[in-house]
């Protein structure tokens, strides 16, 4: 895939994600959460370890739209940073795990059959695992922290992009354009990265995305019971925490990260939606 | 291999197999734990106490002898003992099976109960615009709005309001039956949550798939009302996906319920795990993991096998 032809397809998604309500709003959320947590250090909302910005646990005002926490630090401060936090672990994590799932997935598939069924056995052990329980035994050997939960949610993507991307390097093996392609003596770096390559990357982008959202579930999930991001970090996990805490006298401190948590997921999983149907014209919504 | 009986063989083995590794992969995992594996299993203890645990255990031996000694004693029910209570691993967890297991047949039976009513009805009104946006955002959000969030959400509601349901305190079901299920309602609802958004879903899917096939199309032909074809073919046909979504979705529950049994204090396997967890009682955590990884294991072989016995072409797709 040269990056003209890369340009083009980002080009068409997004003319095609424009032209539908649900995917458009979606997108736009995301693309508004994201912008608001990346300029929050230069917002005049507080710092997010600023303590005593405001009165303890005290509700909604003008200057901390979400209220502020035990220690009087701005709420809303402290979401921004979380989704930064949150986003940015499972990206990080993703994107490496995924991108060896995907070149394991290929290569095994392609090149040979006892490592393919290697790889995918090890893929179904790995697969055996609830992400919780993965993190308790990642925790046991690592102590909780921001590696432990980066750790569970490579664990958690690696199989499921390797199955994944298994699955349609199969199919796109058995179409003819390889075989034409293999007898009339294309080369077979070519053949991997002109003719499989830009038909299986499809099926990776929407994985990625969902990966992603996966992955942000997960943090959550690991910091919510204390075994992710320690204080004085925070993530929204970490976040929903505190807030259990002090839910009976201040809700606000649970309501702020949890909506914000399940927006930033839901607009993902839409437009990994709308990207999934834009490249795979048989799934219908 | 041919037949349901050589189908038979071949899950059960390939089921075999990922349960041998997981044990591996939960073995090596404990002994990657910093420290000596005697000091990790009693780190109060004795030096004398430790090496006569390590000789009981097989823990003297090489890693490999080691690790069979401990599968042998899985395999014999022998799960080693609790750090903290020194009773039994096994006798823990047989009091506290029962409240996991009835949260996730619960579960599993609200989504169906609600989802797939609700997947027929959007399925039937069509792939128009506003029915199939209605639908795209009630499954997004479903699968979205994590379920602790949903439960944190239940339990301030309904400590702060009493609105029939209880939150904190559970009562066993043989000492108050209605009790037992005003406390076991809400942890039902945050779970359930995304298996009614997933079994919506996939029977609306299911219903575009069959509207496109022939033979229903010749049943609205022969002048069947709409009532019996849904009985006679989406019911029917519908099973196979439905099944598909409520393997993964039990698979979810396994880890899903840690943390819902966390937050409603329900004395089910996932919180005891995660107390012990906490605790650093690690052959709590080493048992507690092969369980539950095995039960998802056994879990999707069950599944599989289930496919192989209502549709006999599934039974060809799994030898590669």
């Amino acid at each position: 895939m040269s990056i003209e032809a890369t340009m083009k397809f980002f080009v068409r998604l997004r003319r095609a994600m424009l032209s539908d309500t649900v995917s458009a709003v979606a997108a736009v959320v995301l693309v508004l959460i994201l912008l608001i947590s990346i300029f929050g250090p230069f917002l005049p909302i507080g710092k997010p370890d600023q303590i005593g910005f405001g009165p303890r646990l005290g509700g909604w005002s003008w200057s901390a739209p979400m209220g502020t926490d035990q220690l009087g630090r701005s709420v809303l401060a402290r979401v921004l940073q979380g989704i930064r936090v949150t986003f940015v672990l499972s990206t990080v994590s993703v994107a490496i795990a995924g991108l060896a799932g995907a070149l394991v997935g290929i290569s095994a598939t392609y090149f040979h059959r006892l490592a393919d069924e290697v790889a995918s056995r090890t893929a179904d052990i790995m697969f055996a695992f609830p992400p919780i329980l993965l993190g308790f035994l990642v925790v046991a050997i690592f102590r909780p922290g921001v590696t432990s939960a980066m750790a569970v949610i490579a664990l958690i993507t690696f199989p499921t992009m390797l199955r994944v991307v298994r699955a349609s390097t199969l199919s796109v093996m058995r179409r003819d354009f390889m075989l034409v392609a293999e007898i009339s003596g294309v080369s077979f770096v070519d053949r991997i990265f002109r003719h499989l390559l830009p038909n299986v990357a499809n099926v990776i982008v929407v994985q990625t995305i969902y990966s992603i959202s996966l992955g942000m579930l997960i943090e959550s999930s690991l910091s919510f019971l204390g075994l992710g991001v320690q204080p004085p970090a925070a993530s929204l996990g970490s976040l929903l925490r505190d807030g259990a805490t002090y839910l009976e006298i201040a809700p606000w401190l649970s309501v702020g990260p949890g909506i914000i948590l399940a927006l930033s997921i839901m607009s993902i999983n839409l437009v990994g939606d709308a990207t999934r149907s834009f490249v795979d014209p048989t799934y219908r919504f | 291999m041919r037949g349901l009986v050589g189908f038979l063989l071949f899950r059960v083995l390939s089921a075999s197999v990922t349960l041998l590794g997981l044990t591996l992969v939960v073995f090596t995992a404990m002994h990657l734990i910093p420290g000596d594996f005697t000091e990790v299993l009693v780190p109060r203890g004795t030096p004398e106490f430790r090496k006569a645990l390590a000789e009981r255990l097989g823990l003297d031996g090489p890693l490999y002898w080691q690790y069979l000694t401990w599968l042998k004693n899985l395999v014999s029910g022998d799960f080693g003992a609790s750090l903290i209570t020194s009773q039994p691993v096994w006798k823990e967890f047989a009091g506290r099976l029962p409240v996991t297991m009835e949260l996730a047949v619960l579960s599993v039976a609200t989504s169906i109960a609600i989802g797939a009513p609700l997947g027929l009805i959007s399925g039937l009104a069509g792939t128009g615009r506003f029915v199939s946006a209605i639908s795209r955002v009630f499954c997004g959000f479903t699968v979205s709005l994590p379920d602790f969030f949903l439960g944190t959400i239940f339990l301030y509601v309904f400590s702060k309001y009493a609105l029939g349901l209880t939150v904190g305190d559970f009562v066993p079901l043989s000492v108050n039956p209605e009790a037992h299920f005003r406390g076991m309602a809400l942890p039902v609802l945050s779970l359930s949550l995304l298996g009614i958004g997933t079994v919506a879903a996939v029977t609306r899917e299911t219903v575009f798939t069959l509207s496109d096939q022939d033979y229903v199309f010749a049943a609205t032909v022969r002048g069947r009302s709409m009532s019996q074809i849904v009985r006679r073919h989406f019911v029917r046909n519908a099973s196979v996906p439905l099944l598909t979504v409520i393997s993964i979705y039990l698979g979810y529950l396994l880890g899903g319920s840690i943390l819902i049994e966390q937050l409603f204090s329900l004395p089910g396997i996932g919180r005891y795990i995660f107390q012990a967890v906490q605790a650093r009682d690690y052959p709590v955590v080493q048992a507690g993991v092969v369980m539950i990884a095995a039960a998802f294991v056994l879990t999707n072989m069950l599944t599989d096998i289930a496919y192989g016995v209502i549709d006999p072409r599934m039974r060809a797709g799994h030898e590669h």
